[in-house]
């Protein structure tokens, strides 16, 4: 760096209000450090996205020796000594109200019947530039923007869309994916996947964090709530409902409550007041999958084969099988916690509760999307029935719970009450946040290894919140030390699976979870409107107190796993066990090639000579 | 010379509706300016800084439509006011012209024009509807008029969008576009943007002069956009899987086999010829006097600059397309003009290029002398010892005269073949080099010593071989009409240097025995093919030339640009035996003469971020290998950078008298 790109401090003013600030702040930034609110669309502060698209922050400013009033737009411009801005003139807010008109002459105006409807940014900005008219609006035009429906986890409807970039944003710089790019010219400009592809077919890998910064309706879940409330009325229908570690501690602030309350048990509630017949936990399936990941690791590295990679985050397995499927063969093939209660809840718990299994319908509750993705993956069906039925995220859950007149706030807490599958450790609970498996899995492996218990139960070298982490773990005399990973975002994820293929890391175990913060921030999570991951420490907190909180904090000390392998699969990595907890994964690169004259037909340029 | 009627230019309002009558601002010059072609007046020329009216009948409401339906057409979409603001306008005013109800009055017509030149994010936005705001606020009573008496008679038009940096680009590449296509995460189609206009785009990537980056906006804020880095980044992308495939259906309309065209050499001009003329349907046939292709891109310049499987890779697709590469065939030696045209051949691309190095013209000087070289001569043999054809040493101290990208070739070369020294003469200040900033930079690196201001006087030779040259001291004098000053040598500042070889890269010229009389082709005053500059004709029908043989010693863009100039001369002469108007050269020409695309600064504030640089290897480790030495930027950095570009794009308007003609590729 030289000395010109150094910041320097500099002087001007907002509204006559005199400002320190510096060349390397934005007009935007300096405003809301003084407490002046511009109206801003397209930006978003906390992934420092500032592509100036919607070109709605406007003010006006007069730089130094210059007595030329110049509209800018306060996102992007920096500060400069001198700088006179001006933010409410009448003008402006004339200029910043064409600005959204020109925006909503484009949208879909059925504001009713968006899922964002009440929570848009797109209907704040309108408010707050004093939108009156809406004239240039014309429905054929937006009538003929793309939805796209093909995936089970997303839908991407361009008739909502503002241009923000965000998705693209999130997607290619977040989470390195790289999936969405910028689609179409002029009018016609649209987010949409490379190739040409659909959202199933594409590198997409159904995260969701594009959702989660999606300041309008043009990105969301696809609805499943009609789904699940036909099984809720459906007398025939035994509705069986598990929730995911991380949806306790993010669904409050939906209905008041301080982020990273512990509403577990007024979620049991709710369950019941909506007609769920059993309501399990996932955080059971957690503990067994730790039983059964911990035994097929300490297999897999008695014959050698290192590293291995955690297999309970589904985006995660769909970025294996799209974009590195070589890796595949170092894929735990252990199935995650909610496919585990899946499967168990319709073969184990019919049995023990003299139920017939073809009337069972498991309905999941889970902070994410790529859930949705995971109940249909083929492999995941048993006898033609698909384990898990329907997964709502937490905002459909949301949604689902005030289409039924319900008021979290209002409903007492309860606790579970099946005594098959809702025991759950402290190692269970914090598979919900980055590092948590790695954690319990640990704790158990000790055991397993020793047959004795770690001295210390919360291993601090695995919690730190950095994209990759990597400790060695003492397993003792039995295993001696095993090196360890965890990873959450992913872009270190790619980071590390490509240390991993040059054979630049030396690792034995490896966590996985697609999304920054595991799934407590999760693509299925509330939005937050401006924000991004802006609970991300809170829930992380609550998640740590309910394991303090527990008695039991390993899961291998969970007596409801226990009667399972007693009663029905024996032992972890049994026959059984793996017949009905392990799966396998199937390489889905996508490889395309397009000629030069395919691109040629779509280049879109003034002179072209073909 | 026609007087503006009306108007509004740079702010300042013209009327002489009523006649000119000495009162008002007078237009100021405009040359070249009456007809766009041959017996086509302009009635009116719109611009990003104005708008002229030559003629009081015609219509601004048909006049601006064009203007803003180009802008819709070429909005790249991410701002909210051009996006739906030229789209607005464009329909308001074509239904206004057409005597329709229009769905915006003329206040609102304003606003938009206002919103979208005070508010957009890039050139186009904030310039396709200056003039129209202006129009509206100073000629509102022609609007009305308009209005009252609609539909206006229909207009003759063309509109033409272009950039800074594609009008200094000799090859005119779409520069704003390509980037475009990297920020929108599609390099593939980046890269096809730079297909249009030639083949060689990796090579370009690596070794462009970059005339684009000189007159980039971008170096008001900060530096120019890496443009040149940025095309590398997209050719180095078309690797694996997902590389784009070239293949025969691209060809538009294969032709008979009697459609064949000859290319003499397989340089950069020839193959950009033959690559167009491929695509146009013709049969083509290269014949090349060496055994490789690439030209000078191969032979002349270093492997640590351009890897010859990368060349390699680029020229290959002459082949895909269908096209015959005939190898060791010298025109002169093994074949004449008049041969060809007895072969059948219907048109001749002589594209022969500079090969003999130009001589200093000093004492002693001596081809035959040990240790002397001419700059492309030894380019030529670094060539031959990377290929391993050669085993080439220096040893000792080497002197390079010159100050161009093939001195400094020669100097980079020559360390790493073995010098103990090397030092570059060059008889003016370093600010006049014409070689590459960056190229002087990395050579000084390396540890070239640079001796400016200094001219060599003598040879001096001991038993056949260069034992030093003696050299003096020259003095800046008055400055020339270009405004390089004169050098004068400074008498008595004679002085003695030892080395062991001299390099003279001071300029090349066609070889002799290439042409010979009986070809019918004429040399100008340089020893260079003369040529049409407008078609690339020679002084024999059918046969057109291009690239080095016809300008000098000059770059890599400009001859791939004078191959697709050719290639529609070629088509026109073969098909209709004349060479067709072209009206997008006209506008450029239009646009040049009148110094239009002014450089205007960049009034607001931007927040600077200064250029991505290639990730190079350690001067002292690059100084001994012909490996090369740039890599390419990472994709987070490609990204980076080509955010930086600001989207200078201007849009021309002109209504004429007549039809436009149309020409091959307009």
């Amino acid at each position: 760096m030289n000395a010109e790109t150094q910041a320097k401090v500099v002087r001007g003013s907002i509204n006559g209000v005199a400002v320190t600030s510096s060349t390397d702040e934005t007009i935007l930034e300096c405003a809301r450090r003084h407490a002046i609110h511009i109206p801003t669309l397209c930006e978003l502060h906390d992934i420092d996205h500032a592509p100036g698209t919607c070109r709605v922050c406007l003010v006006e400013i007069e730089t130094q020796g210059s007595s030329k009033t110049l509209t800018a737009t306060a996102c992007n411009t920096p500060m400069q000594e001198g700088l006179v801005v001006r933010t409410r003139t009448p003008k402006l807010r004339e200029m910043q109200r064409l600005q959204v008109e020109l925006l909503l002459a484009d949208h879909d105006q059925d504001c009713a019947t968006c899922i964002r409807h009440g929570n848009c940014d797109l209907q704040d900005v309108a408010q707050f530039v004093g939108l009156k008219t809406n004239r240039f609006f014309d429905p054929e035009r937006v009538a003929k923007r793309p939805v796209d429906a093909a995936s089970p986890a997303l839908i991407r409807n361009m008739q909502r869309c503002i241009r923000c970039q965000r998705c693209i944003a999130i997607c290619r710089e977040g989470q390195g994916v790289d999936a969405l790019i910028q689609v179409g010219s002029g009018l016609d400009t649209a987010v949409g996947l490379r190739y040409g592809l659909d959202q199933q077919h594409s590198a997409c890998v159904t995260c969701g964090q594009c959702v989660l910064v999606c300041p309008t309706g043009a990105l969301g879940e696809r609805d499943e709530i009609e789904r699940v409330l036909d099984y809720l009325y459906d007398p025939n229908i035994v509705t069986v409902v598990q929730f995911a570690p991380a949806v306790r501690v993010g669904f409050g602030e939906e209905f008041g409550l301080p982020p990273g309350t512990n509403v577990e048990g007024q979620i049991i509630t709710a369950l019941r007041r909506l007609g769920a017949d059993i309501v399990l936990d996932t955080n059971w399936g957690a503990d067994l999958v730790v039983m059964e990941e911990a035994t097929e690791l300490l297999h897999r590295l008695k014959a050698g084969e290192r590293p291995t990679f955690t297999s309970c985050c589904p985006a995660w397995i769909n970025f294996a099988e799209r974009h590195y499927p070589d890796i595949l063969p170092l894929l735990s093939t252990t199935k995650s916690p909610q496919q585990c209660v899946g499967i168990v809840a319709k073969t184990y718990l019919p049995a023990k509760r003299g139920i017939d299994p073809s009337r069972v319908r498991v309905v999941s509750i889970m902070p994410c999307t790529a859930k949705k993705d995971e109940v249909v993956r083929p492999q995941l069906s048993h006898d033609g029935m698909p384990e898990v039925d329907v997964v709502l995220t937490t905002r459909e859950f949301a949604r689902l719970l005030r289409r039924e007149g319900l008021d979290l706030t209002t409903l007492e807490a309860t606790t579970f009450d099946d005594p098959h599958m809702t025991e759950y450790s402290g190692a269970g609970a914090i598979f919900g946040t980055t590092g948590g498996v790695m954690e319990a899995a640990v704790r158990t492996l000790y055991h397993m290894v020793n047959g004795a218990e770690l001295d210390t139960i919360e291993l601090a070298q695995l919690r730190g919140f950095e994209g990759v982490r990597t400790a060695a773990v003492d397993l003792g005399q039995g295993a001696g030390v095993v090196k360890v990973a965890m990873c959450h975002g992913l872009k270190p994820t790619r980071q590390i699976v490509e240390a991993v293929r040059a054979g630049t890391v030396d690792l034995d175990f490896i966590e996985v979870m697609a999304c920054p913060g595991g799934c407590v921030d999760g693509g299925g999570t509330l939005r937050s409107k401006k924000h991004y991951l802006q609970h991300a420490m809170k829930r992380r907190e609550a998640i740590f107190a309910i394991d303090r909180n527990k008695n039991v904090r390993r899961s291998h000390h969970n007596t409801q796993v226990q009667d399972l392998y007693r009663d029905f699969l024996g032992a972890p990595h049994s026959d059984k066990a793996q017949a009905l907890l392990h799966t396998h994964y199937t390489d889905r690169k996508i490889e395309m090639a397009h000629s030069v004259r395919e691109i040629w037909q779509e280049i879109k340029m003034a002179g072209k000579v073909y | 010379m026609s007087e503006v009627t009306y108007g509004v230019w740079d702010g300042v309002v013209y009327d002489n509706r009523g006649g000119v009558n000495g009162e008002g601002p007078h237009f100021p010059g405009l040359s070249n300016f009456d007809e766009f072609d041959d017996g086509n007046p302009i009635r009116a020329f719109v611009a990003d800084r104005g708008f002229i009216i030559f003629d009081s009948t015609v219509s601004l409401l048909d006049t601006f439509h064009r203007q803003l339906a180009q802008a819709a057409n070429e909005s790249c979409g991410k701002c909210t006011p051009c996006r739906i603001g030229t789209v607005l306008v464009r329909d308001a005013l074509d239904a206004m012209r057409r005597g329709e109800p229009s769905p915006l009055d003329l206040d609102q017509i304003f606003a938009l024009a206002d919103q979208m030149t005070q508010t957009s994010m890039c050139g186009l936005g904030q310039t396709c509807s200056r003039a129209l705001r202006a129009a509206i606020r100073e000629f509102r009573d022609v609007f009305e008029d308009e209005i009252r008496t609609a539909p206006a008679p229909s207009q003759h038009a063309m509109s033409y969008m272009t950039a800074p940096c594609i009008e200094a680009c000799p090859s005119r590449i779409n520069v704003p576009r390509y980037i475009d296509y990297i920020k929108d995460g599609k390099p593939a189609h980046s890269l096809g943007v730079i297909l249009q206009k030639y083949p060689m785009a990796a090579t370009c990537g690596r070794v462009c002069v970059r005339f684009c980056e000189m007159a980039c906006r971008r170096k008001f804020v900060d530096e120019a956009v890496g443009i040149k880095t940025l095309k590398r980044y997209v050719a180095d992308q078309q690797t694996g899987p997902n590389a784009l495939v070239f293949g025969r259906d691209l060809i538009r309309e294969p032709l008979g086999a009697n459609m064949r065209v000859a290319v003499v050499g397989a340089g950069p001009a020839g193959i950009s010829c033959a690559y167009h003329l491929l695509l146009h349907g013709y049969r083509v046939d290269i014949l090349e006097a060496m055994e490789e292709a690439g030209g000078m891109a191969a032979r002349g310049i270093p492997s640590y600059r351009l890897p010859k499987d990368v060349l390699h890779a680029e020229t290959d697709v002459i082949t895909a397309l269908g096209g015959r590469f005939l190898f060791n065939k010298a025109l002169g030696r093994d074949f004449s003009l008049d041969d060809l045209f007895a072969r059948g051949y219907r048109a001749v691309f002589l594209a022969l290029g500079c090969q003999e190095g130009t001589h200093l013209g000093i004492e002693n000087e001596d081809p035959t002398l040990q240790g002397y070289r001419s700059g492309v001569g030894f380019l030529l043999q670094v060539h031959d010892h990377v290929a391993g054809a050669l085993r080439v040493a220096l040893e000792g101290d080497v002197v390079v005269v010159g100050g161009g990208n093939v001195a400094m070739d020669c100097a980079r070369s020559a360390l790493r073949m073995g010098a103990a020294s090397v030092h570059v003469l060059y008889r003016r200040t370093r600010p006049d080099m014409p070689a590459d900033a960056g190229e002087v930079q990395a050579a000084e690196a390396e540890g070239v010593v640079f001796h400016f201001l200094t001219n060599p006087k003598r040879i001096i030779a001991e038993n056949g071989r260069v034992v030093g040259v003696e050299l003096m001291d020259m003095a800046a004098g008055e400055p020339d009409a270009e405004g390089r000053s004169k050098v004068e040598p400074v008498p008595g500042s004679e002085r003695t240097v030892s080395c062991n070889t001299l390099i003279a890269a001071i300029g090349q010229q066609v070889r002799e025995g290439v042409i010979s009389p009986e070809d019918g082709i004429a040399f100008d005053r340089w020893n260079c093919i003369r040529v049409n500059p407008d078609d690339l004709s020679t002084s024999r029908t059918g046969v057109f030339a291009g690239g080095d043989c016809a300008t000098g010693p000059s770059t890599l863009i400009h001859a791939m640009a004078a191959g697709l100039k050719a290639t529609r001369s070629i088509d026109d002469h073969i098909r209709l035996g004349r060479v067709r108007f072209r009206p997008r050269s006209r506008m450029r020409r239009l646009l040049n003469d009148n110094t239009m695309l002014a450089e205007d600064a960049v009034e607001l504030p931007v927040k600077p971020q200064y250029r991505a640089h290639h990730p190079e290897l350690d001067a002292a480790v690059r100084s001994q290998m012909f490996e090369e030495v740039e890599q390419t930027i990472s994709i987070e950095a490609a990204y980076r950078e080509a955010n930086r570009c600001m989207r200078c794009y201007r849009i021309y308007s002109v209504i004429t008298e007549r039809a436009i003609p149309e020409g091959v590729g307009r």
